[in-house]
């Protein structure tokens, strides 16, 4: 079966999902899938709950948020640049309004209350 | 409460009472206003015309959370325009506790080398002595500050202008005291501080003893305010105690915006930098760890503060390089300049802490001058010689004090990044176009703070408008804005903006907090009104100096260039921006 690379960076405490346990600034793995892998996929072979990541980008588009996280079936492709915050990251509304986003993020967010305003999206939020 | 007003033509002052028209204003809306009743428009804004104005906000000096802010208000020698910058510190608490709403600089020394000082004291009402302050000057501000302290005593406020101000320079800034009494807290944007300087003023040193504070219209209702505020900031995942803002700081935001690709990068030639991680708000909190040797969670800019975001930068020997390293000045002498030596990062923002430099206009015009080829991308030692000669005022160090659009036209580049003389700050508007919006049609000049969000159920536009349409944003910019000017007005910290966005409760606590202290009835809908009023009114001054609506605009460079790694221009249409203040 063919394999696709994808360019993985992990911030902050996911840091230590990159390789070294002890890591807290940041990671960057290649990491090796089979083809038609999707982002949960990623995250199984990171070993890391997908409750443990906050805003998430994949190839620069935001994919992700705290508590809304639309992107798990998203496909990935050789290549692609995957990147992990963890909660206690912040991105004011004011700052990403207007940002790129996968198409099944921007769906996701017009569907929340306030359109996407908020700086968390579950349901007792803001919760880390 | 007290108007103080120092004419420094004669060294003269008069203390009156609030006059009715200004006793519903504070903060920005009271230092925009006197700006437009008493600033002729087209005034020189170095000359004897223009005025200096500081007004704590409503609830300054109160036991509110988060409050402590000073606007600082005059025309801006960088943009043409109004101006209003602000600060956190113990200097606004102690203008308010001195019942002083308004502190107003006015007139010019006839004498051009000579600097004073103003101590101001209570006696019954504020009282100002002066003080000749010519020997602290074109002296690194860390040197002036502990004998200021040994002089007034250690309970004093300090407020204190840098060699860049007396130099005149557009990018100077007007500082004061931390909460360890460094000269460290800036009202940074606009060139303030050589306004300052143009009044031969040099120091303004509170001493608070004896005054009676802020007076409360009803106590129990700003009580009841005051706990819903501490309950949101304590409880919201970014404002509480560890949370994101006082572990890392504001650069937290620096790997975001670079995954992003909203990170501006080499004189905004790229939205991400490679080296990014190097500088962000993570690296300073665990590069903090190993040199101290334990976790060093960051500290408030002044007395109140519940959110605590101000970081330290240490040494390898763990010694303090700087404090504090915020955001946009990680990017603004970091990434924008190329730079990613941690420690030479720290050494740019404490020389601008030094000699009274904003440190967004610095790094802005330090990346075009990189440009121009005086220095490359990425050297950040001929970076800090550079800061050098603008604190020693050398041809060289004048040209770039002068701010980022002039360093520009002097050295003959098209891509420079500012909008109305003022830089643009740390985030992409070709990658973040909402806020490019704002940066177009803030009075203020390019400004990441004109627009902060806060609760949508208020702004009037939620469920009119798609928010990812032109017309969305602008009618969404709109809004923010107005309740920006009002929060710059409340004495808090914008950075309540993220608690009371999600937590409903601390929204109305502020409200109440402002109702408990003015004795009004304000409500949720006021909050909008009260900060169109101000938007209104610095817009008109703005028209009256020459800044019409063709100024509301980005710099051409980001309609036709690309920016990497997403490729997209600014393609929000003209007549966007103009319907931001059509419907104001």
């Amino acid at each position: 079966m063919n394999t696709i690379t994808v360019d993985t960076w992990l911030y902050g405490e996911l840091a230590r999902f990159g390789g070294n346990p002890e890591e807290r600034i940041f990671a960057n793995r290649k990491v090796s899938l089979p083809e038609g892998s999707r982002l949960q996929d990623l995250l199984n072979i990171l070993g890391m709950r997908t409750e443990e990541r906050g805003i998430t980008f994949i190839n620069g588009q935001l994919s992700a948020m705290p508590g809304l996280q639309p992107d798990l079936d998203h496909p990935l492709h050789d290549g692609d640049r995957v990147a992990f915050f963890h909660l206690r990251s912040m991105w004011p509304f004011q700052y990403r309004h207007g940002v790129t986003m996968i198409q099944e993020m921007q769906k996701a967010i017009i569907e929340t209350d306030q359109m996407g305003l908020h700086h968390a999206y579950s349901k007792d939020q803001p919760k880390e | 409460m007290y108007l103080v007003r120092v004419n420094m033509t004669n060294r003269t002052y008069q203390v009156t009472e609030v006059p009715e028209k200004y006793k519903y204003l504070a903060g920005r809306a009271l230092t925009s206003n006197i700006v437009a009743d008493e600033v002729p428009p087209l005034a020189h804004p170095l000359g004897p015309n223009n005025k200096l104005i500081f007004s704590p906000g409503f609830v300054t000096g109160t036991s509110a959370p988060t409050a402590a802010r000073i606007s600082v208000g005059g025309k801006s020698p960088l943009t043409g325009g109004i101006k209003e910058a602000n600060a956190g510190t113990s200097w606004g608490a102690d203008l308010a506790v001195m019942q002083i709403r308004g502190l107003i600089i006015e007139g010019q020394p006839e004498e051009k080398d000579k600097f004073w000082g103003l101590h101001i004291t209570w006696d019954g009402k504020p009282k100002v002595e002066f003080f000749d302050a010519t020997a602290y000057t074109k002296q690194p501000l860390s040197k002036v500050y502990p004998p200021i302290y040994e002089k007034f005593g250690e309970r004093v406020s300090v407020c204190s202008v840098g060699a860049a101000a007396e130099y005149g320079y557009c990018n100077s800034g007007v500082c004061f005291n931390d909460q360890s009494k460094r000269p460290s807290r800036y009202a940074g944007r606009g060139g303030l501080g050589a306004v300052m300087a143009s009044k031969g003023v040099k120091f303004i040193v509170l001493d608070r003893q004896g005054a009676p504070g802020v007076e409360i219209a009803d106590k129990a209702l700003f009580e009841e305010g005051r706990k819903k505020m501490i309950d949101a900031l304590r409880t919201h995942a970014i404002t509480k105690p560890k949370g994101g803002l006082n572990s890392y700081g504001t650069a937290i935001l620096i790997n975001i915006m670079n995954e992003a690709g909203g990170l501006p990068t080499k004189n905004f030639s790229s939205g991400r930098f490679e080296e990014a991680p190097k500088i962000a708000g993570e690296a300073i909190f665990e590069t903090n760890k190993v040199r101290k040797g334990k976790e060093i969670f960051n500290h408030a800019c002044s007395p109140g503060c519940i959110i605590q975001c101000s970081n330290t930068v240490y040494a390898e020997d763990g010694s303090e390089i700087t404090s504090c390293l915020e955001y946009e000045s990680a990017w603004s002498l970091g990434a924008n300049c190329g730079i990613s030596n941690l420690d030479d990062l720290a050494m740019l923002n404490h020389l601008c802490n030094e000699y009274g430099l904003d440190t967004i206009e610095t790094g802005t015009t330090l990346a075009v001058a990189m440009e121009a080829g005086v220095i490359p991308f990425g050297d950040s030692k001929a970076a800090i010689n550079l800061v050098h000669e603008m604190g020693k005022g050398t041809p060289l160090g004048r040209i770039l004090g002068s701010g980022t659009e002039t360093t520009g036209r002097v050295y003959g580049i098209t891509r420079v990044p500012t909008v109305k003389g003022q830089s643009i700050p740390a985030y992409e508007p070709r990658a973040v176009k909402g806020i490019g919006i704002t940066y177009a049609t803030s009075t203020m000049g390019a400004d990441h703070t004109a627009g902060y969000t806060i609760a949508p159920e208020i702004l009037g536009v939620m469920g009119k408008v798609d928010p990812l349409s032109p017309e969305g944003k602008a009618a969404l910019s709109r809004a923010f804005q107005a309740t920006t000017a009002f929060i710059d007005s409340s004495g808090h910290c914008l950075f309540i903006a993220f608690a009371i966005l999600d937590i409903a409760s601390g929204y109305q606590g502020m409200i109440e907090e402002i109702n408990g202290v003015l004795g009004t009835n304000w409500t949720a809908d006021d909050v909008v009104k009260f900060g169109a009023e101000v938007l209104k009114v610095e817009r008109k001054f703005n028209e009256a100096a020459g800044i019409t609506k063709a100024a509301d605009r980005l710099p051409e460079f980001m309609k036709q260039e690309p920016l990497p790694p997403h490729n997209t221009v600014f393609d929000v249409p003209d007549e966007a921006l103009d319907a931001v203040y059509a419907e104001l």
